[in-house]
């Protein structure tokens, strides 16, 4: 159990910059998952908790031990690969006994040990099995053991489900979710999968082009992104490119208009507050916030839009209707009975939202 | 219909005859080595050669494999660093080096013989040494030492490395647990593949060998150049023949079964 600080960890691999002035500060028993796309340094920046790579410029703690130029065997962490990574040669048990093994372990303390794991991870009875003989899942919670066997200061994760079945993975997430609340271990978890992230997190970094976009919960990257990647990366959006026209209004009640193409939004809420009339923005509405409205009119709605039908995507649960509003397409989904009525429906349909997010346009 | 099934049979039948031709072909000159070595005294068949062997050829027999004994160790020691090296480290002219490096394998004996020689004159105690004649087999068998260790490596994925460095274990306690054993089979084969090279070499040996060390296959072209070709002389060629073939069967009865499976790629 420790807390694990970067402070403006850099990196380069040759020219290319991998990991760009990195801060971050994980508590005690935190578990912190780093998101972004595939490239986006994710990994090289775990590795270099790990000591598997050395960083360039910045530092990193361990409390208050630096341990930014530490090779990975003293630093005392647990890492999971993206493999399980079990020693072929050695059965289940040598496995799960290695750490303590290298370190001049006692054999009867290890044997309780590696006993005390089995059980853990349910697979008692298990130990003197060869690791070909076991399944990925198996394989899988067999390397969470050896790590934790150790009892490490700070658990390390590489995508260590993107090898599994989708089944398998839904269990095993949870299973990690709750080793790690069990042991009270602080975590740091790498994933391009958005729900792998939000089921298990309790703070997200969401990344991209090696550096950080946003730090924050499940609700603050989802609802509050900060900058319009993070908008477009989680989750699904609708991206309106437009200017602020005016600003409607004092304090909670203000309304940020916003022209975009054709269209003119208001989009509410304190935190726009900051928005003057010609500001380039970005206006962002999520799918799932757009209501189908029926011919009664769109009470209720700040914004109403008026659009054609172009196609109507059926995905089992719900069903995507895009819609083509003066030239801009708007993705609405839909759910309930509605999304079967509307299978029929084609022509014009009118839109409803309430919930516009607006970040500055990035500078050109 | 019939007759597609006797064509058939027909074809059988000849690619049958052809292995076992061939085999026979590859088999007589040994069988008849064999027959020859166990010719007595009076024509009759007899034991006798093979007692020769181990009494008067004994000393060759243990030269031998005190050489390729000596010749395996450090042959392993060389080579398993460079291929270390080789396979897990980025470096300019990598592709050259390992060319340049497996070269003895396309050099002649006689010319390496002659090249050694040379070398040697220059360090006037190493062509009167046990360890000249060694260092000789060594650098003629490094190639098939060096070349299935850097097979074997680059097959072996460096997670399991790092696994082990994650889970304490130093770069040493790392290698001597992980790594030595998973390119087992690749230390095996370049392990059999130099005792076979180096216990029955000959011209090599012939050019730099002190005047106090005699190899088995060294005393056989001897004795068939100075008194003509005995039984006795087949015996200890046979005996030879023996060693290598035991080598070769021990090798995949070992690796074949336990190692060579590739288990470790899961």
């Amino acid at each position: 159990m420790a807390r694990v600080r970067l402070l403006s960890v850099t990196k380069h691999f040759g020219q290319a910059l991998a990991v760009d002035d990195f801060s971050l500060d994980v508590a005690e028993g935190e578990l912190v998952t780093l998101l972004g796309p595939s490239g986006c340094g994710k990994t090289t920046t775990l590795r270099m908790i790990a000591g598997l790579v050395e960083p360039g410029a910045g530092r990193i703690y361990f409390d208050d031990q630096e341990v930014t130029y530490l090779p990975p065997h003293a630093r005392n962490i647990g890492f999971v690969f993206q493999t399980p990574a079990l020693f072929p040669h050695l059965s289940v048990a040598h496995n799960i006994a290695f750490g303590l093994s290298v370190k001049g372990g006692k054999k009867e303390a290890m044997q309780r040990r590696v006993d005390e794991m089995l059980a853990l991870i349910e697979l008692s009875g298990y130990g003197e099995r060869l690791p070909a003989q076991l399944s990925g899942g198996q394989q899988q919670r067999v390397a969470l053991a050896r790590v934790l066997a150790t009892d490490p200061r700070v658990l390390l994760f590489d995508e260590p489900l993107s090898a599994l079945d989708r089944n398998l993975r839904d269990t095993l997430k949870y299973s990690i979710l709750d080793l790690q609340r069990k042991t009270r271990k602080t975590a740091i978890y790498v994933t391009h999968d958005q729900s792998e992230a939000f089921a298990i997190s309790d703070r997200i970094v969401v990344m991209n082009a090696g550096h950080i976009e946003q730090i924050g919960t499940q609700t603050d990257i989802y609802l509050r992104p900060a900058t319009p990647f993070v908008a477009e990366f989680i989750g699904a959006n609708n991206s309106l490119a437009g200017e602020v026209i005016r600003v409607d209004g004092q304090g909670d009640e203000a309304f940020v208009v916003v022209s975009a193409g054709r269209l003119s939004l208001r989009c509410k809420g304190h935190p726009y507050g900051q928005f003057k009339a010609g500001d380039p923005v970005l206006a962002y509405v999520r799918p799932e916030n757009i209501a189908v409205l029926g011919d009664s009119l769109g009470g209720g709605y700040d914004n109403v839009v008026e659009g054609v039908i172009d196609r109507m995507i059926f995905e089992g649960a719900t069903a995507q209707l895009r819609v083509d509003v003066g030239g801009l397409e708007f993705r609405a989904d839909v759910s309930g009975g509605q999304r079967l009525t509307l299978i029929e429906r084609q022509g014009r349909v009118r839109l409803g939202f309430n919930d516009v997010t607006l970040i500055p346009a990035p500078d050109r | 219909m019939s007759r597609t099934l006797s064509r058939r049979r027909l074809g059988g039948l000849l690619s049958h005859a052809y292995v076992w031709f061939c085999l026979l072909m590859f088999v007589l000159p040994f069988i008849a080595l064999l027959n020859y070595s166990f010719t007595g005294p009076q024509g009759n068949y007899a034991l006798e050669n093979f007692k020769y062997v181990f009494g008067s050829f004994g000393s060759n027999l243990v030269w031998s494999f005190k050489i390729s004994g000596l010749t395996l160790v450090l042959n392993l020691l060389v080579s398993l660093p460079a291929a270390y090296a080789l396979v897990r480290y980025p470096f300019p002219g990598k592709r050259f080096l390992f060319s340049g490096l497996t070269l003895p394998l396309y050099v002649p004996g006689a010319v390496l013989g002659i090249a050694l020689v040379l070398t040697y004159n220059f360090t006037y105690r190493l062509t009167t040494s046990m360890w000249g004649l060694v260092l000789a087999m060594t650098v003629g068998t490094f190639p098939l030492m060096l070349t299935p260790l850097v097979v074997a490596l680059k097959d072996l994925p460096i997670v399991f490395e790092e696994a082990a460095q994650c889970l304490g274990a130093t770069r040493w306690q790392a290698y001597w647990r992980v790594v030595f054993p998973l390119i087992g089979p690749g230390i095996s084969a370049g392990l059999l593949l130099s005792f076979i090279i180096v216990f029955n070499e000959y011209l090599v040996t012939l050019f730099v060998h002190p005047t106090f060390i005699t190899t088995a296959p060294l005393r056989v072209f001897g004795l068939v150049r100075t008194a003509g070709l005995l039984p006795t002389t087949a015996a200890l060629a046979v005996t030879m023949q023996l060693i290598s073939f035991v080598a070769v069967i021990a090798f995949f009865r070992i690796f074949g079964t336990r190692y060579l499976k590739g288990t470790y790629l899961i």
